[in-house]
């Protein structure tokens, strides 16, 4: 077969989806020839052979398409699979490096039994997969037996959430609890309760010109929703479109040579630049006034205690807007009524003022000389970003896009993981009410949330929550956190004192899969505490991982890349794609992939079969339909039985297609659901909300629970400043501690394979080299970084190795989060600390919504 | 005949080193052995910083000082540009790695069984790869290449022998791209045949201005850079565990 395909033109199949994509997938785009996956290549000799068979990346966020290449059965090699739109033939080092993830001797080969005391280096003897399920279903059915909720399901990174976090959950009856509270989720709490979508804020980069890459670790980190390699992919075409890229971040290095500016902004302090910013766009009059007379709560009538003016009663009653046509009151979204923006009018001899006006006055007080003291920039660059703003927002233009006429804005922000600061919350709502007073949100080039503008559950959800005094464990529609991310830490300080929260109960089993909270997740004291108070902890993991080799009773292998998982999403956000991970090879050793793990565990545990048994529940998760379900009755032969079922039931001839073709591109993602504006039901139905009135209700609920003020402080109608808890910390504690990504690593999952840790092989704090020659220390002298807590007056330290750098605040020392001796195994032997041994979980530290901040005072002492 | 070269864009780059682990991978190169390296450079005082990133594969000069210092006609120049290491020519005295202006010699100090990373001696490891070292070795590495049918593909990194990039001739003679430029999450790397002008580099050569390392030297590579360069205050950061 002679197809002349060059790179380029597997690309754009890659981009344009379409009818060649089926071909596409076939190949392997090389310089000029192109080849057939799976057959032995023409111009090799017989011996040996080699074959190509696709696969997924599974250290990543997302799960990049991947080619295999094998040589007489040994995987030698993982490429980029050309037709995947997420990487389009290309992978980034954690990809590459996989491959001595998968032949690491210092797996876990065989399930483990631990045979001494938890809460230290753990001494394992190997078991039957036999014994090590019956022990784990036999606690398991215990607990689940008494009370369900001593049941816990941990999990980090999911990739099969349709068999884990729903069927496996659903048919055990666990509780589950994630990662969120450590990465995004005070963003997706401010996205969902804002505007109603479940992600944070991306650009839209076909179309947007000015970016605000607002805490993006361009270079080294993935933002919303995808990973690393797919924005920069789309950055690097937006470029060449001449978009301006604006870094904020108290960094350099994370957008390196891709920013047009830097603003070293001081940690922490992003909620005032987002302000003042939304100050600055009304004093000019750069506002869409049709997008937040008609989209908005902003034209809703306030009343002086902070309420909503409605008219009606019960459910019935609806909101009111000052109508200037009649002069008087109307209900919102009336048919033809022009509300009042600005002004204070007098309804039902109440004096009362539109939300805008609220709103206009709130941040009056934000300045830009006043921002610019707060986050420790030039105030120069802050008029320079209105200055941009007001340029480019373009407001009352148009684009047709797919034949559709949308509001054009090309105005971008990108903002992700700094959400977990210690505003996280307001700061994002800021943000997002920055881009809504131009009209942005959910705009042709403006800024995006999810990648199809779905209304999230959330939005009503978080509008509505009935504060309980009796919670769960961690604190779920609590007095303390009714807006509740679901933070393992808290989780971890509530088990170890729960009468002091009102629990009534402590969780006794967990599972922990593909997670590793005791150096991933902070603060790892109470992260410690909490989890001795586990009676029976099984580890799901391909390594021996340091909360395995503290706390876990039973060790069941997980296999890394080589076994069946999905079905995954491998949309890119402008084309719609499907794939699966299938396996290059079998498990090694003794492991199993994850979903066999769970059968079996499951049919141990006497809950595989039956109605609402495992299968049942895959079957309903997976939306199989009649003809293609699996059995309830009895066991599938195996992971790829139950995934024939489900390719079956979606359209496909049966998994066969994605371990041939890998992907299924499906075509460009319209405009319609991409953009919010252009769904039939514009926003589909959202009324966006700059004024929070729930919000202010609950810190009313709270101050009558005699909850303290710092937990209500921060539930404000409108995002609102204050000073941080961290600042109170005695002086000498004078540097801002950040946490960082590097791009070699993902978290603490990947510190431990030899060709990563090899490009970055120890920790290190980054440091301006004048602070760190007027403190007395030299590159590459060990220091002592001392963290303080200014409520509690607790200090905690590590030894790290200074690194010097420019491209950083002087007032800020950075250290990677990918440390710390993540596993028991010989790479991570004097890898150094992380710093979430320093940061704190609690009053002060963690966010009103449950999230956890990554930000603390410290100090430098002599190692 | 193709006149190979390969062009690296700046103004792509993110640093991210994505080729070095790719060329490690397809390359079974040993543990501190870079064929392909990334710097991460800084230069100016806070606030002023600039970041820049520069991928350092050989130059593959046309006038290769390399090739005129080897005594025994190891290191020579195909005719397609590859300059290449003949392992079985060669006698590990190091004149090229001396004569290199841009340091992408690796010489092998020791077994390479003994620096591939990990304990491949693990019993349960053999049974999975028969006992491959590393597990992930190429045997393409060992087959000859050329006309001239010489063995330049690195083989299995013999002790006492030089090496370096060899713009991975058994990928390039299969019509395949080198491991690096495949991987380029940016494509910040091309490569292809600068005779023909509709190749990715020709045509990115036409599109930006660039420039080569050290022209001065009158080496002649044919490597082209792309887009700005950076200045001469430059600073490594992030440095690896390489050899210094």
């Amino acid at each position: 077969m002679v197809l002349k395909v060059t790179r380029r033109d597997v690309l754009k199949v890659g981009a344009a989806a379409g009818a060649l994509t089926a071909a596409s997938s076939l190949f392997v785009g090389r310089m000029s020839t192109i080849r057939a996956v799976g057959a032995p290549k023409p111009d090799l000799q017989l011996t040996p052979v080699e074959e190509w068979v696709p696969t997924t990346c599974w250290i990543g966020k997302q799960d990049c398409g991947m080619l295999a290449r094998k040589i007489d059965g040994r995987v030698v090699k993982f490429e980029g699979h050309p037709a995947n739109p997420k990487n389009q033939g290309t992978l980034c080092p954690k990809g590459q490096g996989q491959i001595a993830a998968l032949y690491d001797p210092d797996r876990v080969k065989t399930p483990l039994i631990r045979t001494n005391a938890k809460g230290v280096e753990g001494q394992f003897r190997k078991a039957s997969w036999d014994e090590a399920l019956e022990l784990v279903a036999e606690r398991m059915n215990e607990v689940r037996k008494r009370d369900p909720r001593l049941l816990i399901w941990q999990k980090g990174r999911s990739k099969a959430k349709k068999f884990y976090d729903e069927a496996f959950v659903k048919a055990s009856g666990a509780m589950k609890i994630g990662h969120g509270a450590y990465c995004s989720d005070a963003g997706y709490r401010a996205l969902e309760y804002t505007v109603g979508t479940h992600a944070v804020l991306h650009p839209d980069f076909k179309h947007t010109k000015y970016l605000l890459s607002w805490g993006w670790n361009i270079t080294s980190a993935g933002g919303n929703k995808t990973c690393w390699l797919t924005w920069n992919q789309q950055l690097d075409e937006a470029k060449k479109n001449g978009i301006k890229v604006v870094a904020i971040d108290p960094r350099a290095r994370p957008a390196g040579p891709f920013a047009d500016e830097w603003v070293p902004i001081k940690p922490g302090t992003d909620l005032a630049l987002a302000l003042a910013l939304c100050n600055m766009m009304i004093q000019s009059g750069t506002i869409d006034e049709p997008y937040l007379k008609e989209f908005t709560n902003s034209a809703h009538l306030v009343k002086a205690d902070g309420t909503f003016v409605r008219a009606g009663e019960g459910d019935e009653a609806k909101e009111q807007v000052w109508d200037k046509a009649s002069i008087g009151p109307m209900d919102f979204g009336k048919y033809g009524n022009d509300p009042a923006l600005t002004g204070e009018f007098e309804v039902y001899g109440e004096k009362v003022k539109p939300a805008f006006q609220v709103f206009k006055e709130h941040v009056a007080q934000y300045t830009p000389e006043w921002a610019a003291q707060k986050c420790g920039i030039n105030v120069r660059q802050i008029y320079q970003i209105a200055e941009d703003l007001r340029k480019h927002a373009n407001i009352g233009a148009t684009h047709v896009v797919d034949g559709v006429e949308i509001p054009y804005r090309p105005v971008g922000i990108m903002t992700y993981h700094i959400s977990q600061t210690e505003l996280g919350f307001q700061q994002v709502r800021a943000q997002t009410m920055l881009m809504m007073l131009l009209g942005a949100m959910g705009a042709v080039g403006g800024t995006l949330s999810d990648w199809t503008w779905k209304i999230h559950k959330g939005y009503a959800g978080l509008d509505n929550i009935s504060i309980t005094e009796e919670p769960n464990v961690y604190l779920k529609n609590s007095k303390y956190y009714p807006i509740n991310s679901g933070n393992p830490s808290i989780m971890a300080q509530v088990m170890v004192d729960p009468e002091a929260y009102g629990v009534d109960y402590t969780p006794e089993v967990c599972i922990i899969h593909m997670a590793n909270p005791m150096t991933s997740f902070l603060s790892q004291k109470d992260i410690y505490n909490g989890y001795m108070k586990y009676k029976f902890v099984a580890v799901i993991d391909p390594w021996l991982s340091k909360t395995a080799d503290l706390f876990a009773d039973v060790v069941l292998p997980a296999a890394t890349l080589e076994k069946y998982e999905g079905p995954t999403s491998a949309t890119d956000q402008y084309v719609g794609a499907q794939t699966l991970r299938t396996p290059p090879m079998d498990p090694l050793f003794e492991s199993r992939g994850d979903i066999q793990i769970y059968m079996d565990l499951c049919e141990k545990a006497g809950i595989l079969t039956g109605e609402d048994g495992y299968l049942d529940q895959v079957n309903k998760a997976l939306k199989m339909d009649d003809e293609h379900k699996l059995s309830i009755d009895s066991k599938p032969s195996g992971e790829r039985e139950v995934f024939d079922h489900w390719a079956k039931s979606a359209g496909y001839d049966g998994v066969e297609f994605f371990e041939t073709q890998s992907v299924d591109v499906t075509g460009p993602v319209s405009a319609k659901k991409r953009y919010g504006y252009a769904m039939d039901e514009p926003f589909g139905g959202a009324v966006h909300r700059l004024y929070g009135e729930s919000l202010l209700g609950y810190q009313n609920q709270m101050k009558a629970l005699d909850v303290e003020e710092i937990y209500w402080r921060d539930y404000t109608a409108l995002p609102t400043w204050r000073e941080m808890t961290m600042n109170e910390s005695p002086a000498e504690y004078d540097m801002n501690l950040i946490s960082f990504h590097m791009i070699e690593f993902k978290q603490s999952r990947t510190s431990m394979i030899s060709v990563l840790k090899e490009l970055a092989p120890k920790s290190r704090a980054d440091i301006n080299p004048a602070t760190a020659k007027a403190k007395g220390f030299a590159e590459g002298d060990q220091v002592i970084v001392e963290s303080h807590n200014a409520v509690t007056g607790e200090t905690r330290q590590i030894t790290v190795p200074l690194h010097f750098t420019e491209g950083l605040r002087p007032d800020t020392l950075a250290i990677p989060h990918h440390y710390g001796e993540i596993a028991k195994h010989p790479q991570t032997e004097g890898q150094g600390a992380t710093p979430n041994t320093l940061f704190f979980t609690g009053k002060g530290y963690t966010l009103n919504t449950a999230d956890q901040s990554f930000h603390v005072k410290v100090r430098l002492l002599k190692a | 005949m193709p006149k190979y070269g390969m062009t690296i864009d700046l103004d792509r780059c993110t640093g991210c080193r994505s080729c070095m682990v790719a060329c490690k991978i397809e390359n079974n190169t040993t543990q501190n052995a870079f064929w392909m390296y990334v710097f991460r450079l800084e230069e100016g005082k806070f606030p002023d910083t600039k970041i820049s990133f520069l991928p350092r594969p050989c130059q593959h000069c046309d006038n290769a000082p390399c090739v005129k210092v080897c005594p025994v006609g190891a290191r020579y120049k195909r005719e397609d540009g590859i300059v290449a290491t003949d392992w079985d020519r060669c006698i590990g005295c190091r004149y090229c790695e001396v004569a290199c202006p841009y340091g992408v010699n690796s010489f092998n100090y020791k077994d390479p069984k003994k620096s591939q990373y990990m304990d491949w001696e693990d019993p349960d490891i053999q049974v999975a790869t028969a006992g491959a070292v590393p597990s992930w070795a190429n045997p393409s590495l060992n087959e000859k290449y050329g006309s001239e049918n010489r063995s330049i593909a690195g083989s299995n990194h013999i002790k006492g022998v030089m090496e370096k990039c060899t713009f991975c001739v058994q990928r390039v003679e299969k019509d395949m791209l080198p491991a690096c430029v495949d991987t380029c999450p940016t494509h910040a790397l091309q490569f292809g045949d600068l005779d023909d002008p509709d190749s990715a580099p020709s045509v990115a050569i036409k599109e930006k201005d660039g420039f080569k390392l050290l022209e001065d030297r009158n080496t002649q590579p044919r490597v082209t850079y792309l887009g700005s360069p950076f200045g001469p205050g430059a600073r490594e950061i992030e440095r690896p565990s390489v050899k210094d």
